[in-house]
């Protein structure tokens, strides 16, 4: 079996441009962890998801090379944490999009596939070959779904 | 002074102008930074050996291992240490002091930094506090620039005041066998008051203009210092162990104990006590990360640039220089010592003191002799402590501890440019070498 047989043909996807509290409420909304990225010509740019929405409500200097490494002293509330995220809100999702996750070919054999989603811990993008278009997305779901439909009834 | 056996150079080749030839490449490509300093240094060491300037076994004599050992014994004590949050504690706590109010803030943060890198070495410093610079800076939506600044004239300005807080001292300690005593007494005094005039440009320039929201304010004050320390255990025995070797330092001096010595003990005892209750194997896993946290660049730097400064030396050019420097001096004392001050302040100003000062160990050492013993040379040696150390705030490259803050400048989206800083720096770390030029005319003339 190959990556194109469990992948969703039909993705929900985020654009570039769209506001970083749009994505936010869209995956909140859909409790999605991560969505794709694809421009006007739905080419594959990156992933957006719950990871990047999190480094928005924590203090930055965490994230900084030889930052801190400590925050158990820090205590905030709620609505500390919404003022940090309202500082970012209006940005665009392009400046935390993750460009870490790998795409496969539609031709990736399945256990490589499902090697690559056990290590990258995250939906994986199946992108056309020789180009970036967006051909689908494979979860978690779709492939646990196709295996365990040759169960037994519980 | 060294005796040093004559050179049996490949080719028949001058050892003076190899060595010499060699020395002033190894600076240029070192100040151009293109390399990694460590690689140059190593490579200009083996030069030295392979052209036949030196013996392999005269280069291991050229090594400093009493630098070497306090170095890399000290580096161990603070990597153990912070893991216990020591360091974040201390800068919450002075915060809070002074109720989170952004000047008195500034004021903490530099005497924290300042007292942490006398007693540690600047760049552990600067890496423990600007981070939390940065968070308390950004919890009061404040720039960052006049604190992360102060910071990094605090950390050169306590470097300066003790044997341990900057490398130049640690080379000089280790060449003259002036002890930690000596540098407190000698140093410390001059070092609070440059730290004190340097505050008022400082508050002239951006601490009048420094102002929080009660809210924002309140927000630091909500921080929970204790909350820093993750393991109090470690603490307690990061603790002792400083203490002990602080101690070390101090009284050790008199019963014939060199700071590699006392320092390297104080890193077996803290890598022993931390890691006794342990497995062999967790023991073995804990001891590597902490000797993968030692500076190794900068070690490997030391060891190369002692034996290219013992071959130059051997030569006899240093030597030469010394005289050309009493000539130009007329042997006063006095002319000497203000111009070693000056000229080392503005050289650390755009190069790295370390070779600078490794340079001129050996030539004011070559000038005992005219000015009448090695007692004659003490504020020589000052001089050269004062203006290699103050000199590090003159430029953004002036010292490793200006480029870490920098560093975290940028990466928080508040840059610190090189002509913007010097614009400031260069004016107030003259001020502070004034200062020090008053000094050492008064106390020691």
């Amino acid at each position: 079996m190959k990556a194109s047989e469990v992948m969703d043909p039909h993705p929900s996807t985020l654009k570039p441009t769209d506001t970083i509290e749009c994505a936010a409420s869209h995956i909140m909304d859909n409790r999605y962890r991560n969505l794709p990225v694809v421009d006007d010509n739905f080419c594959y740019v990156g992933m957006f998801g719950v990871n990047c929405l999190l480094k928005q409500v924590i203090p930055k200097q965490v994230f900084m090379d030889k930052g801190l490494k400590n925050v158990g002293f820090i205590h905030e509330s709620f609505d500390d944490l919404f003022q940090r995220f309202a500082e970012v809100k209006d940005q665009p999702i392009s400046i935390c999009m993750s460009h870490d996750i790998k795409p496969v070919s539609p031709d990736t054999p399945l256990t490589e596939t499902l090697l690559q989603l056990y290590e990258t811990r995250s939906s994986i993008p199946v992108v056309e070959p020789g180009s970036c278009k967006l051909l689908g997305m494979i979860s978690y779901w779709d492939v646990g779904r196709k295996i365990m439909q040759f169960k037994d009834e519980c | 002074m060294h005796e040093f056996a004559k050179a049996d150079m490949l080719f028949g080749m001058s050892p003076l102008w190899f060595s010499a030839t060699l020395f002033v490449v190894t600076y240029v490509v070192i100040v151009t930074e293109r390399l990694n300093r460590a690689i140059i240094s190593m490579m200009a060491a083996a030069l030295m050996i392979i052209s036949g300037v030196l013996t392999q076994q005269q280069a291991v004599q050229g090594v400093d291992f009493n630098t070497i050992g306090l170095l890399t014994g000290m580096m161990i004590i603070v990597g153990v240490t912070r893991d216990s949050g020591v360091f974040q504690y201390l800068a919450i706590a002075s915060a809070k002091l002074v109720k989170a109010d952004p000047w008195g803030i500034l004021v903490m943060l530099t005497l924290v930094t300042a007292l942490l890198s006398a007693l540690l070495d600047n760049v552990t410093t600067v890496l423990l506090v600007a981070p939390i610079t940065l968070l308390i800076t950004d919890t009061l939506k404040l720039n960052a620039y006049p604190y992360l600044f102060a910071e990094i004239f605090a950390s050169n300005i306590g470097g300066t005041s003790t044997l341990i807080g900057d490398p130049p001292n640690i080379m000089i300690g280790s060449a003259t066998g002036l002890g930690y005593n000596d540098f407190l007494f000698n140093l410390a005094p001059i070092a609070v008051l440059v730290l004190v005039v340097t505050m008022v440009p400082i508050y002239l320039i951006w601490g009048r203009q420094l102002k929080a929201e009660p809210h924002l304010r309140n927000k630091v004050m909500l921080y929970r210092e204790k909350d820093a320390i993750k393991d109090w255990v470690l603490l307690k025995k990061s603790l002792f162990v400083l203490t002990l070797v602080m101690v070390g330092f101090i009284v050790g001096h008199d019963y014939g104990l060199q700071p590699a010595t006392v320092a390297m003990f104080g890193a077996a005892l803290l890598l022993l006590l931390n890691s006794f209750p342990y497995s062999q194997e967790k023991q073995t896993e804990m001891v590597a990360k902490t000797l993968a946290d030692v500076e190794w660049i900068t070690i490997f730097f030391f060891i190369g640039l002692f034996i290219l400064v013992y071959g130059v030396e051997s030569t006899g050019l240093l030597e030469m220089l010394a005289h050309q420097v009493l000539a130009l001096t007329e042997g006063d004392k006095n002319v000497t010592a203000i111009a070693i001050l000056f000229v080392s302040a503005v050289a650390s100003t755009v190069v790295d003191n370390i070779p600078f000062v490794a340079t001129m160990i050996p030539l004011i050492k070559n000038m005992a002799l005219s000015m009448g013993g090695q007692q004659e040379l003490l504020p020589l040696w000052w001089s050269l402590a004062l203006g290699s150390c103050l000199g590090g705030n003159g430029s953004l490259v002036g010292a490793s501890a200006n480029l870490i803050v920098a560093g975290f400048a940028e990466r928080s989206g508040q840059p610190i440019r090189f002509l913007p800083f010097m614009l400031i720096a260069f004016p107030l770390m003259m001020l502070s070498i004034i200062i020090s030029a008053f000094y050492v005319n008064f106390r020691y003339f």
